[in-house]
């Protein structure tokens, strides 16, 4: 298309004539040469005949050869340029009809484009042309070209002449010559003609084979499988909640927080029962060296030797030493287990008051919350929770508000709610057995199992 | 003020405290595992090996009939020794080591009268006061002295 549309713009350029033929500038050489001949005499006339002929031949050779080139290239474009509006598929030609100009056109376009520098592509050019001028020729005539010329089946020129042969319609090519330049398109000018190729006489559709009409069957039915599939997205009908986050609900939002903090509390406890298993291993360690130096402290109060005294109190002082590290330890143990039996209450608690607030909101006539605020809500309920986990790893991290300390989660300036109130108001470590922490923690979550 | 004794192991038994003497002690083990017996009185807890020897264990608290709360936790053997014969108390704690110059003799009240003839007297400090049983007379009880037709003999009998 690209390569007929320049020629057609440039050989329809106004202003701009054709190079005389070689004929006529040979002739005027001639003329001119017989002229200078007649005035002039002796061997300076001839000389000047001489000089006019060579000018004269050299000027139509000069004019001669590009024209000759131009015109093969124009020929060629020109054929290219039918083949393309041939193959296009906004012609109104049977399906197969434009996919045999379209392998014909990408044949003579490769064959040409291979022609610049190789011998036997242009020979091959050649005989296409060749064949293409019979078949025109035949055409035009009114014969079947397959069987007038049975070379043409063997050709590349085959798949388009049966589909001639077999539409209703022949198109404008097959009346053409492409020797005949005038006629063919842009060589004097002239636009395309509007409509290519010429209706036929009756309006009869174009003949579509069945596999182009299941081959467009199967395409509108995967066309209006996806057209379902996303007016189906955007009505908002996700597969599932679960498995974007971004889409789930508040109260889906609140269940992960208490899950996600329940986990880690697990894990903690776990690890604290475990603490406390290398607590009891160093309690009765610590037993044994107190049995040792009550031991070393008796003989050497039976016997009164100041030399053994004195070892059975360095011995006595390692296993107070000992003592008092293990009954931090366990004191320490102790007190984590109260308070993370404590926050899982306090979660739970938390938990189950945002779920009410939010079947609150959803079950009143108030109008319900916006995305935004219910991002806001779904954030300070996690700001809540983060709260209390902070909480839970402040009392990991040290304890020097002591046993008997207040368990505070929250600053005076903040609002109070019931599950705070529950921490605030629980009795303190050393009032509570670290046993009902453990249970706390068996209950959060079902099949949680703590040995003891 | 002399007390006869370099000072006493002390231990709390229920709401009763108590003391031995240092001279009367052998030593403190850990009666974690003590070996049943079988066909002995009630207040013989079992077996315990001490230095080599195996030492019967009495637990004093079933002895006297002090209601001690049960727990779990580890138990500890006081042994006894009066020359070649040993003996243990089973005690629920790791008892204290009080030096003779902080004990004093305390005057008996009238509930020390109820242990009768295994009481022997009483020891006090600034905290508490303690009592001192005659412990080998218990032992004697339970199980009788070889050749000792009265199934009791005191130290002196025995050339201790």
């Amino acid at each position: 298309m690209a390569a007929g549309r320049d020629y057609r713009e440039e050989d329809a350029r106004p202003g701009q004539s054709s190079p005389p033929p070689a004929v006529l500038v040979t002739l005027a050489a001639a003329i001119c040469a017989g002229v200078a001949g007649s005035l002039a005499s002796g061997v300076m006339g001839w000389i000047a005949v001489g000089a006019v002929a060579l000018g004269g031949a050299f000027f139509a050779s000069r004019t001669a050869a590009p024209r000759k080139m131009a015109a093969e290239l124009g020929r060629a474009r020109r054929l290219l340029l039918l083949l393309d509006r041939g193959g296009s598929a906004e012609a109104k030609v049977p399906p197969d009809f434009v996919e045999d100009w379209a392998q014909v056109y990408e044949k003579v376009n490769r064959l040409s484009f291979e022609a610049r520098g190789n011998p036997a592509s242009g020979a091959q050019v050649e005989q296409f042309k060749k064949q293409v001028e019979l078949a025109a020729s035949l055409v035009r005539d009114g014969k079947d070209p397959l069987v007038e010329a049975p070379e043409l089946r063997a050709g590349p020129l085959l798949p388009l002449l049966e589909g001639v042969k077999g539409s209703s319609s022949l198109p404008v090519v097959s009346h053409l010559s492409l020797g005949e330049e005038e006629e063919l398109i842009g060589a004097g000018g002239d636009a395309l003609p509007p409509d290519w190729p010429k209706p036929s006489s009756d309006e009869k559709a174009p003949v579509v084979g069945p596999a182009f009409e299941a081959g467009l069957r199967d395409l509108v039915r995967e066309i209006e499988s996806l057209r379902t599939t996303l007016a189906g997205a955007a009505n908002g009908q996700t597969p599932s909640a679960g498995e974007d986050p971004s889409l789930r609900t508040p109260a889906q939002l609140v269940d992960a927080v208490v899950l996600t903090a329940a986990d880690g509390i697990e894990d903690l406890a776990a690890g604290l029962m475990r603490a406390n298993e290398l607590a009891s291993v160093a309690e009765r360690v610590t037993n044994r060296a107190t049995l040792l130096a009550l031991n070393a402290a008796l003989e050497a109060t039976r016997s009164g030797s100041e030399a053994f005294a004195a070892i059975a109190e360095e011995t006595r002082r390692l296993a107070e030493f000992a003592r008092e590290a293990t009954d931090t330890i366990s004191r320490l143990s102790s007190e984590i287990e109260y308070k993370v039996g404590e926050t899982i209450t306090a979660i739970h608690a938390t938990s189950n008051d945002a779920k009410t607030a939010l079947a609150e909101m959803s079950g009143s006539s108030a109008p319900l919350p916006s995305s935004r605020s219910a991002r806001v809500q779904v954030v300070r309920l996690l700001d809540r929770s983060r709260e209390l986990l902070k909480s839970l790893g402040g009392s990991a991290e040290g304890s020097d508000s002591g046993p008997d300390g207040p368990i505070s989660i929250r600053s005076s300036q903040e609002p109070r709610n019931s599950a705070q109130d529950n921490v605030e108001n629980a009795p303190g470590p050393a009032e509570k057995s670290p046993v009902e922490g453990i249970l706390l923690i068996e209950g959060l979550k079902p099949g949680a199992h703590f040995e003891s | 003020m002399n007390l006869g004794t370099r000072g006493a192991l002390t231990f709390r038994l229920g709401d009763y405290s108590f003391a031995v003497r240092v001279e009367e002690a052998g030593g403190i083990l850990d009666a974690e595992r003590l070996a049943q017996l079988p066909g002995v009185f009630e207040p013989v807890a079992g077996v315990a090996a001490f230095r080599g020897e195996m030492v019967p264990v009495v637990d004093l608290a079933s002895y006297l009939g002090i209601e001690a709360p049960v727990q779990d936790g580890p138990r500890y053997a006081l042994v006894l020794t009066r020359g070649p014969d040993r003996f243990a108390l089973l005690i629920p704690e790791i008892p204290k080591l009080i030096p003779g110059r902080e004990l004093r003799e305390a005057p008996p009240d009238s509930n020390d009268s109820e242990l009768g003839d295994l009481f022997e007297s009483v020891l006090e400090n600034d905290q508490d006061h303690f009592h001192c049983l005659n412990y080998w007379r218990i032992f004697e009880t339970i199980i009788p002295p070889a050749g000792s037709s009265a199934g009791r003999s005191t130290p002196m009998e025995r050339g201790n």
